[in-house]
């Protein structure tokens, strides 16, 4: 017994030693692995950080010529140098709110019919159609409203609304004009198709977590599904739909391609939906590679920081929203 | 039940049906979109396809021609993307998943990176303009490369982070149980684990760099002729679509389509593979 | 064997506190672990047994808010003191866990994976070196025409087997046993069981098990541990004949637990 042990314990001391070596080898291996990942990371802050810092100097030339004044001028001329954001951040505005209005109702509809109507053989691939239009690249989009939608609306749906509320105050001024085809309208509808499967995907995926006792007690003293819905799923999951909804605003408020197609580009803010107008990507992207002279360059970057903050509010909100969300489940 | 009460009921059942009938429309009009999305895209887009549009370079207006300098193009910026992009994510996801996890800085990191997968892509596009394009004094095919992989980045580290938590903490335990160092643990059996997890991200990254066009507008800009020279103008897909479909010719605009033709079918392809290779692992 | 002559002692466990976060999981326990024996650890679920065992190769380091206070004496040596090598520690100290972990590669990658990691061996050295391991947890005959198949092929039982093939490759001195037939059929249990007895002429075991048979068919020594406290340490055979508390007396005539 003490024999083997004697042995064991020598047999011991000599691999320890050999050992050693290797053991150094793997705490500096590991201290540089450390080192990257924690590097890449903090890369990451660095690389948002740069975003902003890039897009605030790039700004200053506009903000020193214009001053604040820049966010309230409707006016944009490069001729005589003059710019001013209004009218973008108005087209980009209202052509998320109207996307928001249309794709909400529709993308909730969508996740109801997926989480509590669907037969279950259709939930698959529903469920992979609806994925597959938020694969689809933005400029599909673009060309899609511009060579099918836009001249739809144009023969038809447009004139139809021009004379139908042509007797009506308000609405009159809304759905006036020649119809173009392009403008805000058609610009807000491309965006609520796109961001649809958005909406639709993370509230189905909140509508699952409701437990299914909570629903089932529901159900036990009699309501109808559709009370079931409106009165215990939504309820339950306000949070986690109102992030999603945010994201999907963030996605509206930047979505470049599909807007520039169909949009019009024109700096001005009238107030028929029919009417062309632009948003601050679609400024961006028409004009930034014809942008002579720093201070139109300027404008433009001024223009991309402005959009960048309001998403970064929005995009921040939604995170909150479904982490919350999360954290509730 | 007194007839009120069944009044009543009768009422709220209707109300019901009414409401989750309108559902039903929603699905419909939802599936509808892209139908016809589907079918426009198809039917031009095929109807312009022909062998010239693999084999000849973009043409100048009003003559037919193809979109090999494109196609080349895109092929270039989207795989150089993947490449810059793809080791920063997955580096900074390993740490955020290993050795940081749940710790503030992880946290914050992640907020961040978030915003940055949803920030739009023409505001990266201006970033890298200001960072590259400006000192260099000229748009570049490098520069659309940084702006891609730069929108690579939190996608793919997303991703990473999120496949390496699902790996079940018994492995990696059992690896350190061997003696092993983290750096080991994670290199030689946590990715290894991981791994059909880690390509989805990265092909999903793909997919979604694809189709891109704003980041390229005014960094790789365009290039009528052929050209693999990072250094100079690189056209690319998206960006010749965009240039095409807005011009008043119509060989221009067919291309335009041909080319969307090809965009769409490569990320539907990109996302076949990946939700394959995804549905894989949770299989196990 | 004298049973009054001192057995030496390959671990020593002094006035251990273990903490998860600010819950006390272990009250202050004091314990041996003879060299060459096999020690079971039992007690309900809960008791701490398992926290206990992964304070010996300080496994509970992976994870932040989990601290250990007082000794672990490892041939003499602290292992809970700060300036202790991890990776040392745990090549001497192996463990084998409750649910098999094969790698996800090959058989044989899994066992040379180990052996590679702290010696350069040539090839026909590094078979031989697989060879051993499998024959030393029974498993060559079963997976030699297939060293080449994933590792994740082979059954439950076969897999928990080429675990301890693994941990027995990279020759650590004390292996830790955390319920290691708790997902097995009882054919592979039974060779487990076997293997144990073999391997304690070569290790130092210490293994936790709910499974109050399989205490007495496999260790020399046993403790009886509940709600953090360790109650009872004795000979196997005396502590499920006659032990000396009544919480143990009730344990192991499943009065709870």
């Amino acid at each position: 017994m003490v024999d083997i042990l004697a042995e064991s314990k020598a047999f011991t001391t000599v691999r320890k030693d050999q050992r050693e070596r290797v053991f150094k080898a793997f705490k500096s291996s590991d201290g540089f692995y450390r080192f990257i990942t924690f590097s890449a990371a903090l890369t990451i802050l660095v690389l948002l950080g740069g975003v902003i810092v890039s897009l605030v100097i790039g700004s200053l030339p506009t903000f020193r010529a214009f001053g604040l004044d820049f966010l309230v001028t409707e006016a944009w001329n490069p001729v005589s140098d003059k710019y001013g954001a209004m009218a973008p951040i108005y087209g980009t505005l209202v052509t998320s709110v109207i996307a928001m209005a249309i794709a909400l109702p529709v993308g909730l509809g969508i996740a109801i019919f997926l989480s509590e109507l669907c037969p279950d053989a259709l939930k698959r691939p529903i469920g992979i159609a609806v994925e597959l239009l938020a694969g689809i690249p933005s400029i599909i989009y673009g060309l899609w409203g511009l060579f099918i939608l836009a001249p739809f609306l144009q023969a038809y749906v447009q004139p139809a609304l021009i004379s139908a509320f042509a007797p009506v105050p308000v609405l009159s001024s809304l759905f006036a004009g020649p119809p173009y085809g392009i403008g805000l309208l058609t610009a807000s509808v491309i965006l609520s198709v796109m961001i649809l499967p958005f909406i639709t995907s993370i509230s189905r995926d909140v509508f699952q977590t409701v437990p299914a006792v909570l629903k089932e007690a529901a159900y036990g003293i009699g309501c109808t599904k559709w009370e079931v819905i409106t009165k215990v799923i939504i309820p339950y999951t306000t949070t986690g739909v109102a992030g999603g909804a945010m994201l999907a605003l963030g996605r509206a408020l930047g979505e470049t391609m599909a807007v520039t197609f169909v949009i019009g580009n024109a700096h001005r803010i009238s107030t028929s939906l029919f009417a062309p107008a632009t948003t601050i990507s679609a400024s961006i992207a028409n004009e930034f590679t014809e942008a002579v002279g720093d201070l139109y360059t300027s404008a433009l970057i001024s223009l991309g920081l402005i959009l960048f903050v309001i998403t970064f509010i929005v995009l921040a909100l939604a995170r909150l929203l479904l982490m919350r969300a999360q954290a509730h489940v | 039940m007194s007839t009120h009460a069944a009044t009543l009921y009768a009422r709220r059942n209707r109300k019901s049906k009414f409401w989750l009938a309108l559902c039903y429309a929603a699905t419909g009009f939802g599936l509808f979109s892209l139908f016809l999305i589907l079918c426009a895209l198809f039917y031009e887009g095929f109807s312009g396809l022909n062998m010239a549009v693999f084999t000849e370079m973009t043409p100048p207006p009003g003559s037919a021609g193809g979109l090999l300098n494109a196609i080349v193009g895109s092929l270039i910026l989207t795989f150089l993307g993947v490449l810059v992009g793809t080791p920063l994510g997955l580096l900074a996801g390993t740490y955020m998943a290993e050795y940081g996890r749940g710790s503030k800085f992880t946290t914050s990191v992640r907020f961040l990176n978030d915003i940055l997968l949803s920030a739009p892509s023409i505001v990266i596009g201006l970033f890298i303009y200001e960072i590259v394009v400006a000192p260099m004094g000229h748009f570049s095919g490098i520069a659309g490369v940084f702006a891609l992989a730069l929108l690579v980045v939190p996608i793919v580290t997303r991703t990473t982070e999120d496949m390496l938590l699902l790996v079940p903490r018994p492995l990696t335990e059992a690896a350190s149980a061997l003696g092993m160092p983290r750096s080991y643990v994670i290199t030689k059996v946590t990715y290894r684990a991981a791994l059909s997890g880690l390509i989805t991200g990265v092909l999903l990254a793909t997919a979604r760099i694809s189709g891109e066009t704003a980041p390229l507008l005014f960094t790789a800009l365009n290039n009528q002729f052929f050209s693999a020279d990072l250094n100079a103008p690189l056209a690319s897909l998206p960006v010749i679509i965009f240039q095409f479909a807005l011009s008043p010719y119509k060989d221009w605009q067919r291309l335009a389509w041909s080319g969307a033709l090809l965009i769409t079918l490569s990320v539907l392809i990109l996302s076949i593979i990946a939700r394959v290779l995804g549905t894989r692992k949770i299989a196990k | 064997m004298n049973s009054d002559a001192p057995l030496p002692q390959k671990l020593t466990i002094r006035n251990l506190n273990f903490y998860y976060g600010d819950s006390l999981a272990l009250k202050n326990i004091s314990l041996p672990f003879y060299a060459h024996k096999v020690t079971a650890l039992i007690g309900p679920s809960g008791c701490g047994k398992s926290t206990l065992l992964r304070v010996l190769n300080r496994m509970y380091d992976l994870y932040p808010r989990q601290r250990a206070e007082g000794e672990v004496l490892l041939d003499g040596e602290n292992i809970l003191a700060p300036q202790q090598d991890l990776n040392l520690l745990r090549s001497r100290v192996g463990m084998v866990f409750q649910k098999p972990t094969p790698f996800p590669m090959s058989i044989y990658e899994n066992i040379a994976f180990g052996i590679r990691l702290y010696e350069k061996l040539p090839k026909s050295e590094l078979d031989d070196r697989v060879e051993t391991a499998l024959k030393g947890a029974a498993l060559w005959n079963e997976v030699k025409d297939k060293l080449h198949a994933s590792g994740l092929a082979l059954s439950g039982g076969q897999q928990q087997r080429l675990c301890i093939a693994r941990t027995v490759a990279i020759q650590p001195e004390v292996i830790l046993f955390d319920e290691p037939c708790s997902a097995l059929d009882p054919i592979s249990t039974a060779k487990v069981e076997e293997l144990i007895d073999e391997l304690k002429d070569t290790y130092t075991i210490i293994i936790v098990t709910h499974n109050m048979q399989q205490a007495a068919r496999v260790s020399e020594y046993t403790a009886f541990m509940y709600l953090g406290d360790l109650i009872e340490f004795d000979v196997t055979s005396r502590l499920f004949t006659t032990p000396e508390r009544q919480e143990t007396q009730n344990y192991i005539t499943g009065r709870f637990g």
